[in-house]
């Protein structure tokens, strides 16, 4: 049942002109940005590693945006269109459809991550970089994405609504987001140091940083990053668990008391 | 009255390099710049430009502002600073007789061409500012980018995405109509 409802997704989600159309935007996207990056006479000053690390936030970014409007509206629509009903009057259960829409919206995060490999792997020629820079980002950018889909996803079920669970999701992006491109003298007042200790897009980014240009390439030098992405994406699991419970609770068609 | 100005003008024109000389011999401070052939790198590079002061006279001297001073000798121009040394000036409050005192500066080479450097030091209460030799030093173009490289992938990538995009339609329109 998971299949065929991530089969189902995919198809509506890659199978047309229109519904592709955003990964062409993202492959221009990175194509201008490599290309400005690599040939622009004053950027081009920067050290090697410095434009790898630009590049890699701007596909965590493009990634993280994406996934989080994909998420939005990918379990709210089942309640928009009133085709929820129907599918659970087949043998499938909120398990099956979580899981097979978490596999959905997994699968544009590898169709994003796709695109952006030969870039990754052209801007890192000429350094050891490539293949620490293709694994971190793909091992990064999946725990913050899995994290955010469930955050998400827990809130469309409270919400049952596209735009509401849109908006307060690219507000919570943002919220995680502005804080990650701080200064490091911003970052050492106190509040600041802790809340960039559980910001999951801070953590990818200066774990990458600590990959890209201080040559810090194994996991172990960047557990610190890695466990509290880890522990994002166990909350956004939690979260998404209450959120079952509080929509088996109230019903297909909402309960109104 | 106007043979009296011009004969005026013409002293002054004859004792005027006479002047410079003197200044310049006389002077009190000597500058040796220690790094002239590390000057040369490649743009993007970050060099120390070494260089001491000494005060060669007999008495201290007060209140010294030094500073570079860089021209493009491809261009024939000066260069701002701005973005090639965080240093703008070095401020020496004394310097005792016959005491030397280092000068560095770290300059960030933005550009390649060629270019001339000196240092100038102006002591507070004198006319003339004291000068260092000329460093004459090339910055070649940076080489460890690949920007030949990106551009396949810059132009191929979207073209590629494109392609698949028009074939699925394709397929897709061809399965409606059967």
């Amino acid at each position: 049942m998971i299949k065929q409802i991530w089969l189902k997704e995919i198809k509506s989600e890659l199978y047309t002109w229109k519904s592709t159309v955003w990964l062409l935007v993202t492959s221009l996207l990175f194509s201008f940005t490599s290309y400005l990056l690599l040939t622009n006479k004053e950027l081009s000053l920067l050290d090697q590693t410095e434009l790898l690390w630009i590049l890699s936030e701007i596909i965590i970014g493009v990634a993280l945006l994406i996934i989080t409007i994909d998420a939005s509206s990918i379990i709210n629509s089942e309640f928009e269109k009133e085709t929820a009903e129907t599918l659970f009057l087949s043998p499938m259960t909120i398990k099956d459809l979580i899981l097979g829409k978490l596999l959905a919206s997994l699968s544009l995060w590898v169709a994003i991550f796709a695109v952006a490999a030969p870039y990754i792997i052209v801007a890192s020629s000429g350094t050891d970089l490539a293949l620490p820079f293709l694994f971190f980002v793909a091992l990064l950018g999946t725990l913050g994405i899995v994290g955010f889909i469930g955050i998400i996803f827990a809130i469309s079920l409270v919400y049952r609504s596209v735009k509401n669970t849109l908006t307060t999701s690219l507000i919570l992006l943002l919220v995680f987001s502005v804080p990650a491109f701080f200064s490091s003298t911003l970052k050492n007042n106190p509040v600041a140091a802790w809340f960039s200790i559980i910001d999951p897009i801070d953590n990818i980014f200066s774990s990458l940083d600590n990959i890209l240009v201080d040559y810090h390439t194994s996991i172990l030098q960047n557990l610190n990053f890695i466990i509290p992405l880890s522990i994002f994406c166990a909350i956004g699991f939690i979260s998404l668990w209450i959120a079952v419970k509080y929509f088996k609770k109230q019903g297909v068609i909402r309960s109104t008391q | 009255m106007k043979k009296i100005h011009k004969i005026l003008i013409l002293v002054s024109i004859l004792f005027l390099p006479i002047t410079f000389a003197e200044a310049s011999t006389n002077s009190p401070l000597s500058f040796n710049i220690l790094s002239p052939s590390s000057l040369s790198g490649t743009a993007g590079d970050f060099v120390t430009v070494q260089s001491q002061i000494t005060n060669t006279g007999t008495t201290s001297l007060s209140e010294i502002t030094s500073y570079l001073s860089l021209v493009d000798t491809e261009n024939k121009l000066p260069v701002d600073l701005e973005d090639w040394s965080a240093e703008k000036g070095l401020f020496i409050g004394t310097i005792e007789p016959k005491q030397t005192l280092p000068l560095n500066w770290k300059i960030h080479f933005v550009k390649a061409g060629k270019y001339s450097l000196i240092v100038v030091a102006e002591i507070a209460g004198k006319n003339y500012p004291q000068t260092s030799t000329i460093v004459n030093f090339s910055v070649g173009p940076k080489q460890n980018l690949n920007p030949g490289k990106v551009l396949p992938v810059a132009l191929f990538t979207p073209i590629v995405i494109l392609f698949v995009m028009v074939l699925l339609t394709y397929k897709r329109n061809s399965k409606l109509s059967e």
